[in-house]
């Protein structure tokens, strides 16, 4: 055989090995790639059942712990006799985090109290200043905030408190007018002499205003809404898992 | 030479060609780090998530509510990716896309007047009284981190990458091609 004829065969040889080992390695990429795109698809979807399951509301079993008004404006939900521990409440009827908060952890909150583990003091406030969306917002925690006030306690308050939060309106439209107002107020229950014409006459908007302000002077809020288990802030990370709540609030009552 | 990657390297000076996959392997780097803390300060929360993506009032609720809860676990997942060099490509290209939405975003929300805070590391939507939000300086940070990515998917993977190891990197470094003469050196010995 000819140096140049053995030359050509083994540039062919080498040729075709090489073809083979490109198709190996592109075979294994294509699993390789695949391999990862399907783990990773399946860390997104075990991250979002996580997020999910973490965030999942209980569900109101019982009837609710009374419910009393105190005359500052705090609100004290809890079976007779039960003092400790204390679960303080600030939310402003009108902030979407406050509602998303009763939406995920509230019925928690409400079955807590019932079971006699806490006792609850809701503490309706307004956070919002005259400066935001010209004074739009503010008009709205207030109008809602001073209508609550009208009610004595009672289940109906707790009823008007969830109705609240569930008609919310947006930020910059103004919402909460007053006869929307008398009428959740009717439909909750409330049956109190003259709690139409004190919810229409905002007879309790100042008190409203005046306790804000020093709410959130005293407590030291940074923002609603917040959580305090025995005056020790709750992180948002503890108060938006129902799960996670529950046995912070146990633990305290041991 | 031996070259199994379809698209051929381009031809860069012998500093450039050392010093690039290390700037990739940094920015990859930085790129994840942040993404992993933005991701896990939210994902126990998804809540408070969906609240910070409906206070930009760009996305419809049912929208909202979807990005709230998958943002999260997307950026710690392709944070992961970016660390261990894993479909860099890929990775760096869906976290300059990322970045360029929210840039977008804040900068839509800031046009707009919008008082929010950015949710970018958990923060829940709207901002606390008294408080400014300050988009500028959100603007520039995901900016900067834009460019991160753009690196990355450009000079993709970098050193100390996955996707080497796994022979998954589209470009060949220039010692691999000395390799495949020395392979082929042994096989003409061999015959």
């Amino acid at each position: 055989m000819g140096k140049a004829v053995r030359e050509q065969s083994v540039r062919d040889r080498i040729k075709a090995q090489r073809e083979e080992q490109r198709k190996k390695d592109r075979l294994r990429r294509i699993a390789t790639v695949t391999t990862v795109v399907i783990v990773a698809l399946g860390a997104i979807g075990a991250g979002w059942w996580y997020a999910a399951n973490g965030s999942k509301p209980e569900e109101v079993t019982q009837a609710l712990a009374p419910v009393t008004a105190s005359a500052d404006g705090s609100v004290v939900m809890s079976v007779a006799g039960v003092e400790k521990p204390v679960l303080d409440v600030y939310e402003d009827f009108q902030c979407p985090a406050c509602r998303a908060m009763e939406e995920t952890s509230g019925a928690t909150i409400k079955n807590l109290a019932a079971e006699g583990k806490v006792k609850v003091v809701y503490h309706p406030i307004t956070i919002f200043s005259q400066d935001v969306n010209n004074g739009v917002t503010r008009g709205n925690s207030l109008r809602a905030g001073a209508a609550s006030r009208c009610i004595p306690g009672g289940t109906a308050w707790a009823k008007f408190h969830d109705r609240l939060f569930k008609e919310q309106p947006a930020e910059t439209v103004e919402g909460f007018k007053l006869d929307d107002l008398v009428a959740w107020g009717k439909e909750a229950g409330v049956t109190a002499e003259g709690f139409a014409t004190c919810v229409t006459s905002q007879q309790k908007a100042p008190e409203q205003a005046d306790y804000s302000t020093k709410i959130l002077q005293a407590a030291g809020l940074s923002g609603t809404p917040t959580l305090k288990l025995n005056g020790t802030e709750i992180g948002n990370d503890v108060a938006f898992n129902p799960a996670d709540l529950r046995k912070a609030v146990l633990d305290a009552a041991k | 030479m031996l070259v199994t990657s379809e698209k051929q390297a381009p031809p860069r000076s012998r500093t450039a060609s050392s010093t690039l996959p290390w700037v990739t392997t940094v920015s990859r780097l930085v790129l994840a780090g942040v993404l992993i803390v933005a991701g896990w300060g939210k994902i126990g929360t998804p809540v408070l998530s969906v609240q910070s993506v409906k206070a930009y009032k760009l996305l419809p609720d049912s929208l909202a509510t979807v990005v709230g809860y998958g943002l999260p676990i997307l950026e710690i997942v392709i944070g992961v990716l970016l660390v261990v060099g894993l479909l860099t490509r890929v990775a760096g290209g869906i976290s300059a896309l990322l970045m360029l939405v929210f840039v977008i975003g804040i900068a839509s929300v800031w046009a707009r007047g919008l008082r929010i805070d950015c949710g970018c590391f958990g923060g829940g939507g709207q901002l606390k009284p008294g408080v400014e939000p300050d988009y500028l300086i959100d603007i520039l940070r995901d900016s900067g981190l834009f460019v991160l990515g753009v690196v990355v998917t450009w000079f993709a993977p970098g050193r100390f990458a996955l996707d080497s190891a796994l022979g998954l990197a589209p470009e060949r470094e220039p010692y691999d091609d000395m390799e495949g003469d020395e392979e082929e050196l042994h096989e003409r010995e061999n015959l």
